[in-house]
């Protein structure tokens, strides 16, 4: 009976939706109906059966050997435990879902590098009154006129003015 | 604010970033002359000094006509007259406009570049949000654990149940079907016995029975009586 009791670890479902995305509420509300039918179906069922009262059996049936042929094969009998298919799969998907997390966290580590760094420029910039047109354009070099392509002022396409 | 302390071409050259211009350009008398001037010719000559030496010089002009008096003369008086006067009404608000028009494209670059804070620094937030949502996802998987190990144990209990329920009906069944054999038997041997009994009483036995019957009845009433 070693495997039977894989242990069902309490779930704090208030922390769990938490942490859903609002695009994935619906998945997360039918994971939740599922787990609590089950749960209900669970509770429902007696953890044993009530023991079967041989005693009283064997005193009131007249037929002989009837009561201790069937206490034998009873007791002889053994329920097969329901083989468990799933759990190896689930540990796959949570491999690969650390996997792709931690490559997602790494991306997002990166952005927020890049963030940071795009905000340590802008936090640092001299102010727009001491700039000159040549310090703009090395802060914001959007706003570098194009001399080659539009040789003649204003350097720009006129519908861009 | 007198610039005379403003050491020029002294210091090493800085050029970017660029210092700010001053708020307000240098000093000037009449409009034409700067202060640096009357303050070059005080030590010397005192307050009245360049007063005195531009009186002088133009009574040279005029006397020796090297400046010669006009047409050209009045026709510059007038003009610059009429244009001193503008410049004295107006000049403060054409200022005041040049400034705002300045402002206002100051104003624009500064509120895209806060705008562009504001941006990056809710993009870090958000991220670091979702960070935070995927570090949950262990939940996830204990869900569907359970979930699995719910229904297996559920269906275990469910086999269990169904052993003993079958078992006890087959024994049951046992029980009754002996219990219904027995009441069989019982009630056919109750009616058999009867049935003969009845058919052993012959008419003579009968009559002599009712008359003994109706001698005690008698002897009961007699008794009774008294009780009544």
């Amino acid at each position: 009976m070693a495997s039977r009791r894989a242990a069902i670890k309490a779930i704090d479902w208030a922390a769990f939706a938490e942490r859903v995305p609002p695009n994935q509420k619906a998945m997360f509300n039918a994971l939740k109906t599922r787990s609590d039918a089950l749960s209900a179906r669970l509770a429902a069922l007696p953890e044993k059966p009530p023991a079967i009262d041989w005693a009283h059996y064997k005193a009131v049936v007249a037929k002989a050997g009837m009561v201790d042929e069937f206490q034998k094969k009873f007791s002889a009998l053994k329920v097969p435990e329901p083989v468990d298919t799933q759990t190896a799969k689930i540990d796959a998907q949570e491999k690969e879902a650390e996997k792709s997390t931690a490559e997602y966290v790494e991306a997002s580590k990166a952005r927020i590098a890049q963030y940071e760094q795009e905000l340590q420029k802008l936090r640092s910039m001299i102010p727009f009154e001491q700039m000159t047109v040549e310090d703009l354009n090395d802060a914001f070099p959007e706003t570098k006129l194009d001399k080659q392509k539009y040789p003649y002022w204003p350097h720009k396409p006129i519908a861009d003015l | 604010v007198l610039h005379s302390t403003r050491s020029l071409h002294t210091a090493q050259q800085h050029w970017a970033p660029v210092p700010p211009l001053p708020e307000k350009g240098g000093e000037v008398r009449h409009g034409l002359i700067p202060e640096e001037f009357f303050q070059f010719l005080y030590p010397k000559t005192g307050v009245t000094g360049p007063y005195m030496l531009g009186t002088g010089l133009l009574l040279y002009l005029l006397s020796k006509e090297i400046y010669v008096i006009n047409h050209e003369t009045v026709a510059a008086a007038t003009i610059l007259s009429v244009i001193i006067y503008c410049i004295k009404k107006y000049g403060a608000d054409v200022a005041a406009f040049a400034d705002k028009l300045n402002e206002e494209k100051v104003a624009t670059a500064l509120t895209v570049k806060n705008e562009a804070i504001k941006y990056l620094e809710t993009a870090i937030e958000e991220e670091k949000k979702e960070q935070w949502r995927v570090e949950g996802r262990s939940y996830l998987f204990d869900a569907k654990r359970n979930n699995v190990a719910m229904l297996l144990e559920a269906n275990y209990r469910e086999r269990l149940l169904r052993v003993y329920n079958e078992v006890k009906k087959r024994l049951d069944y046992q029980v009754a079907l002996q219990t219904l054999k027995r009441q069989k038997e019982q009630d056919h041997m109750i009616q058999w016995v009867e049935r003969n009994v009845v058919q052993s009483i012959t008419p003579q036995q009968q009559k002599e029975s009712i008359a003994k019957c109706i001698l005690d009845l008698k002897a009961l009433s007699k008794s009774a009586q008294a009780a009544v």
